[in-house]
């Protein structure tokens, strides 16, 4: 391990203080409940989406307990039904994709050289939003009012008629107010990684978890208008009687499946392409060179952001659509493999050419390489019709996405704790304990998923509470289960190495693993203001470059230590040349009051309280006409003369 | 060559650069929104023509002309690498991301043209309303 030393700020101990004055925040409630730091607010994503991570994972065990043995009396199926609804949309939705934007909410600003994010407000609006979205989907299930019918939703299982209750609205709402955390947050890293880069820092020398968190960022805007607008169908059918959905009042039942996957195939990108950027930042750090064929795995998260949006009717191979039009879709899927696979090899490249630094971020980046190529490869068989035919509605594809997934995500996710657990706590890990958690983790996953590709082969369907004894099936489930605790286990220790390290860990190095990127140049964990001094980036691995990592210490200049206010550099979104100094705002009650209004509205339209969703609806108004009200500025700002 | 292009030969350099770079994307969601468009709404509406020209050359032409576009791409892509291929002097940011892009854009469009090419197979091969 690298015991680097704190490197020496070319800031002056005045403008430091100067720097801590405009940045620091005394810790207060007030200022708990305002704050627009990204570090706090990327924190906060990462918490909450591993609370919603429990809630899921302690559902799948009360499944997969039900499913231990055939007959079995344990859940009722109306429980099992929202448990399991539950559990694929929090995964999805509450923990996958916040988990990862928590991660790219703290360190995209750290890893091209600038103060915040470029809309700090709306970062703290998106976490709030995101919270409250959750709570609202999660609080149904104490009342046995959780959504039931999967996290797919299909229609007309989903109309009124089929589900009453308050089960599919809470799903409607409830997508609906979390679609706007995460396109603000899309928002807000597209423009960050545009046009808050350090001078120097050009497209080709983007760190490539950057490039993948923007991807993810566009393929948010493109593909999640197309859930929203399915929700907003599904709500205004269940509720007001529309028929959006109903082939006899002219409307059409695959509309949603078209809609859903449109969005939902993307979906899967949207979770997997920053994990893939995890993966890509770890790998240098722990192999000592850097990831082989850059430019080529740039390309590859480009090519795939793009494809995604052209295999979505491969969810739909069992529907009766005309095979031409399934063909030009399997063509997608199909060459959608090379770009995914040329990110694969990269990695071994890198790891055959590299010298291996065997640690636990290692290990979990080892074990997402096997198990993610395992999921790609039924994957690819999903892709040609006659097997996905043969295979729909079965517990095959519970293994597929499982091992896409967890495999794809969650190892990662983990990797990534791992990784920058020094970074966002100051504290470094027990190797032991991660060693032990990795091991139990990757043998749990592996025990669970494997069989389904099994029992599914052998015919047991999908989404069913229990099952007859058959030959074949009793015994692989009952391993599954004995997996599931397994893995519940080697999380279990992941939870104790994050608190251990938190209370008994060592304090950490700015840099302890020798990392190639800006934010193991900056303290551990880094100040208020990230870098006393901005960075001037003259290289793709600027921690590894002796002139980057001068431009901070003995070579800064005054126009890169910017300590009169709370101010970063605005630079070009190609060559990222300097443009001009912009002012960052500080703390805001406006995010917190946006979202509890907007919780108001959502809670208000889920009971019919229609008077009430009026007033939450002008409540909202007047927050954000307030957030928007043009400041009011010194005259001499104004061009008037004195 | 002028060290200094004029507004015009900047704009028309810079829409060529965009062409190369993301001309094979857009022909294939092209290709994909108007060949499965085209094949789903006609079939459903019980026919196999489509404003009188037959169903089969109507998909034809979605194949064609978004997989002569990404051609275009493609060629122009490869020109763009060749000239971001010269060594830079001292250290040009630009060129060096031109070359980047470059080449994102000279393996993309061959995938896309892949991708396309496969659809025109399925073509010569499937009936368009078969299920």
């Amino acid at each position: 391990m690298s015991t680097t030393a704190a490197p020496v700020p070319g800031a002056s101990r005045e403008q430091l203080d100067r720097l801590e004055e405009h940045w620091g925040e005394r810790p207060s409630l007030r200022a708990w409940l305002t704050t627009v730091d990204h570090k706090k607010i990327g924190r906060r994503y990462l918490v909450t989406a591993g609370l919603f991570f429990a809630l899921a994972g302690l559902s799948a065990l009360a499944m997969r307990t039900q499913l231990a043995r055939p007959e079995a009396g344990l859940l009722s199926p109306q429980e099992y039904n929202q448990l399991f609804t539950m559990h694929g949309t929090a995964m999805i939705f509450l923990f996958a994709t916040p988990m990862l934007f928590g991660f790219g909410n703290f360190l995209v600003p750290l890893l091209i050289g600038a103060r915040d994010m470029a809309f700090p407000k709306l970062n703290a609006l998106g976490y709030w939003i995101f919270l409250f979205a959750g709570l609202f989907m999660w609080a149904s299930l104490p009342f046995g009012a959780a959504p039931n019918a999967g996290w797919f939703a299909y229609v007309p299982l989903t109309g009124q008629q089929q589900t009453p209750g308050l089960h599919m609205d809470v799903y409607s709402l409830g997508l609906l107010f979390l679609g706007i955390a995460t396109a603000a947050g899309s928002i807000n890293f597209i423009v960050t990684a545009l046009k808050l880069r350090a001078p120097g820092m050009s497209l080709n020398r983007v760190p490539l978890f950057v490039w993948a968190i923007v991807a993810t960022g566009f393929m948010v805007i493109f593909a999640l208008p197309a859930l929203n607008l399915d929700n907003a169908m599904l709500f205004l059918d269940r509720r007001f009687g529309t028929h959006f959905f109903d082939p006899e009042a002219g409307g059409n039942v695959l509309l949603w499946q078209h809609l859903f996957w449109i969005f939902g195939h993307p979906d899967v990108y949207i979770i997997v392409m920053p994990a893939l950027g995890i993966v890509s930042a770890v790998l240098p750090a722990f192999t000592r060179r850097g990831v082989v064929g850059y430019v080529l795995v740039v390309f590859a998260i480009v090519a795939i952001s793009i494809i995604s949006f052209g295999v979505w009717v491969h969810h739909m191979f069992a529907t009766g659509l005309p095979r031409l039009s399934y063909s030009f879709f399997s063509a997608a899927s199909t060459i959608i493999t090379i770009p995914s696979g040329i990110q694969i090899f990269a990695w071994l490249a890198t790891m055959l050419l590299g010298r291996l630094v065997v640690r636990v971020p290692l290990l979990f980046v080892i074990g997402f390489i096997v198990t993610f190529v395992l999921g790609g490869f039924t994957g690819t068989m999903f892709a040609l019709t006659v097997f996905d035919q043969q295979v729909t509605d079965s517990y095959f594809v519970v293994a597929h996405f499982h091992y896409v997934l967890v495999g794809g995500a969650v190892f990662p996710i983990l990797a990534a704790v791992y990784y920058w657990l020094p970074k966002i706590t100051g504290r470094m890990y027990h190797e032991g304990l991660g060693r032990w958690a990795f091991w139990l983790v990757f043998a749990g996953m592996h025990v669970t998923f494997f069989p389904m590709h099994l029992y599914g082969l052998f015919g047991m369907p999908r989404r069913v509470y229990t099952y007859p004894s058959e030959p074949g099936w009793d015994a692989w489930n009952l391993v599954s289960t004995v997996g599931s605790y397994l893995l519940a286990v080697g999380l279990l220790l992941v939870l104790a190495g994050v608190v251990h390290a938190i209370r008994r860990g060592r304090p950490a190095p700015p840099d302890p693993w020798g990392g190639d990127t800006l934010e193991w140049s900056t303290d551990s964990p880094p100040k208020p203001y990230n870098f006393a001094v901005l960075p001037q980036v003259h290289s793709l691995h600027p921690t590894w470059d002796e002139s980057s990592r001068e431009s901070m210490g003995a070579g800064a200049e005054a126009d890169r230590v910017l300590a009169d206010g709370r101010r970063t550099l605005l630079t070009s979104e190609l060559d990222g040349r300097r443009e001009r100094v912009v002012e960052m705002p500080a703390s805001s009650w406006q995010p917190l009051l946006l979202a509890l209004a907007m919780l108001l509205f959502f809670t208000a339209m889920l009971f019919a309280w229609y008077p009430v969703a009026a007033v939450a609806a002008v409540a909202v108004a007047g927050t954000v006409a307030t957030w928007l009200w043009p400041p009011r500025r010194p005259e001499r700002e104004l061009g008037v003369s004195a | 060559m002028s060290a200094h292009p004029g507004p015009r030969a900047r704009l028309a350099g810079g829409l060529l650069f965009w062409y190369a770079v993301l001309g094979g994307a857009v022909a294939w969601a092209v290709h994909l929104l108007a060949g499965w468009g085209v094949d789903e709404l006609t079939c459903a509406s019980g026919s196999d023509h489509i404003g009188g020209v037959p169903l089969r050359a109507a998909v034809g032409a979605a194949v064609a002309l978004p997989a002569l576009a990404t051609v275009g791409a493609l060629l122009a892509a490869v020109l763009l690498w060749r000239r971001t291929h010269l060594p830079s002097e001292g250290e040009d940011r630009s060129v060096g991301r031109g070359r980047l892009l470059a080449v994102v854009g000279v393996w993309s469009n061959l995938l896309f043209l892949t991708i396309i090419v496969l659809g025109g197979v399925a073509l010569l091969v499937l009936p368009p309303c078969q299920r």
